[in-house]
């Protein structure tokens, strides 16, 4: 019990509000990545999916890229290597490279979710649509889209789940999220257990929260044909 | 080749290529070994092994790799539990292996499961206990499936290996920093970020490209 009597809970009492101000800028960055990779994976999956010629190939290097090199470089890369090329330096806020970062991660993996989302639509129910006189790109948005996304929906939450906790990575360029939020603090009081389980807790608690969210609307989502 | 390249070349690969590796080889076996004890024990129908199994896989999945190494390196030794502080190498490995093997719990349970029930009613029938039944009939048929999810782990725990930079590990990305910061340092003060970060992403595509091309080929012919 000497565990329980010398951890301090008046301390994470205390500080309370510094992991809400981290937890506020996990969510945004999170929240904006995820809706970008959202973006990407739909587009890109379709031009996959599709075999559209130039963007298809582009698509594939894209997602075989990012989907081979650690994220953590990848951020680096972005906040470190862009600014130092020769003759033409790209220079971004940190919070544009947070969110940019997680993004095209995301975006890959998303990419191959919704590849093989919009692949699964049974052939039949595109040539149904184009026989109804749509078009090929009102054929996607009508038959394509819901129900190849709806197919692509449990690998697609697994994604998004995983690009919220990537962004604990950003503390490695010093982006004041959650995890750099307890860093700094840990390096102020020297409470390494109190500060990291905290931390822990608040990252199971928001994690299972958001899977538990999208497991209710995968239930609702599903196709009713399919069970 | 420009000469600054050849030392931080040389640098990176003896020093940094070999850490990662070495950390990657010590977290893929620790994974494998806690992960399929866990998963075929996952099987057995007691609901309080089960919950207790259960939470372990969902705590260790649930978090981001980076918070468990924290954990693990920065808040475990100050605890009563384990009042002992070991190496950062250690930390990463250990970090790794919650993460790793939480994976690859899952995917065995699944694989177990796989095997029909008249191989466990074979195997009972020929006198095999609980044990002998798992290690010489289930778990050698189950591997075959198990085989392409653990060279996937494989592939993330190289890539995932670079989070130990964040605890003072020497690996290939913080070996890449640190020629970064000396040439910044040294006249004529160029840093050649862009070329270091270019180059150890090629560095981990050449590693990885051919892991995950293995483990979909594997999974088309093993399952």
């Amino acid at each position: 019990m000497t565990l329980v009597a010398s951890f301090d809970w008046h301390f994470i009492w205390e500080h309370i509000p510094d992991f809400w101000t981290g937890l506020k800028a996990t969510l945004k960055v999170a929240a904006i990545g995820i809706g970008g990779s959202l973006a990407i994976g739909i587009v890109l999956g379709a031009a996959r999916a599709h075999r559209i010629p130039v963007l298809s190939w582009v698509a594939a290097i894209y997602v075989e890229v990012i989907r081979n090199t650690p994220i953590l470089v990848q951020i680096f890369f972005i906040a470190g290597g862009l600014t130092q090329i020769p003759g033409h330096p790209i220079r971004l806020e940190p919070f544009t490279i947070a969110w940019l970062s997680v993004m095209i991660w995301g975006g890959a993996y998303n990419t191959e979710n919704f590849r093989a989302g919009f692949e699964a639509v049974p052939w039949r129910y595109r040539e149904a649509g184009l026989a109804l006189g749509f078009s090929r790109v009102a054929t996607f948005l009508n038959v394509t889209l819901p129900i190849g996304a709806r197919i692509a929906l449990p690998s697609s939450i697994n994604t998004y789940v995983s690009v919220l906790k990537n962004t604990s990575l950003l503390t490695a360029i010093g982006f004041a999220e959650l995890t750099d939020t307890a860093y700094s603090l840990e390096s102020q009081s020297f409470k390494p257990s109190e500060v990291y389980f905290a931390l822990g807790a608040t990252y199971l608690l928001v994690v299972w929260t958001l899977s538990a969210l999208v497991r209710l609307l995968e239930r609702r989502l599903t196709i009713p044909e399919a069970r | 080749m420009p000469d600054w390249a050849g030392p931080v070349a040389h640098y990176m690969l003896h020093e940094g290529l070999t850490t990662t590796l070495r950390i990657a080889a010590y977290a893929v076996v620790g994974s494998t070994v806690v992960g399929v004890l866990l998963g075929t024990l996952l099987t057995i129908r007691f609901w309080p092994l089960q919950a207790l199994i259960r939470l372990y896989v969902e705590i260790w999945r649930g978090l981001p790799i980076l918070v468990t190494i924290f954990l693990v390196y920065f808040a475990l030794p100050t605890t009563p539990v384990i009042h002992h502080r070991f190496g950062a190498i250690t930390g990463a490995a250990i970090g790794l292996i919650l993460w790793g093997s939480a994976q690859v719990a899952e995917a065995t349970r699944g694989a177990v499961q796989s095997i029909p029930s008249e191989q466990h009613e074979a195997a009972s029938a020929l006198g095999f206990g609980w044990i002998g039944r798992h290690r010489s009939v289930i778990l050698p048929q189950a591997l075959r499936r198990l085989l392409p999810p653990l060279v996937s782990l494989l592939a993330n725990i190289i890539q995932n290996t670079t989070i130990a930079s964040l605890i003072g590990v020497t690996e290939l990305l913080a070996t890449g920093q640190r020629s970064i910061e000396r040439l910044q340092l040294t006249p004529p003060g160029n840093s050649h970020a862009f070329a270091i970060y270019a180059a150890l992403l090629a560095a981990f595509f050449c590693i990885s490209f051919p892991l995950t091309r293995l483990a979909i080929f594997l999974e088309r012919r093993l399952v």
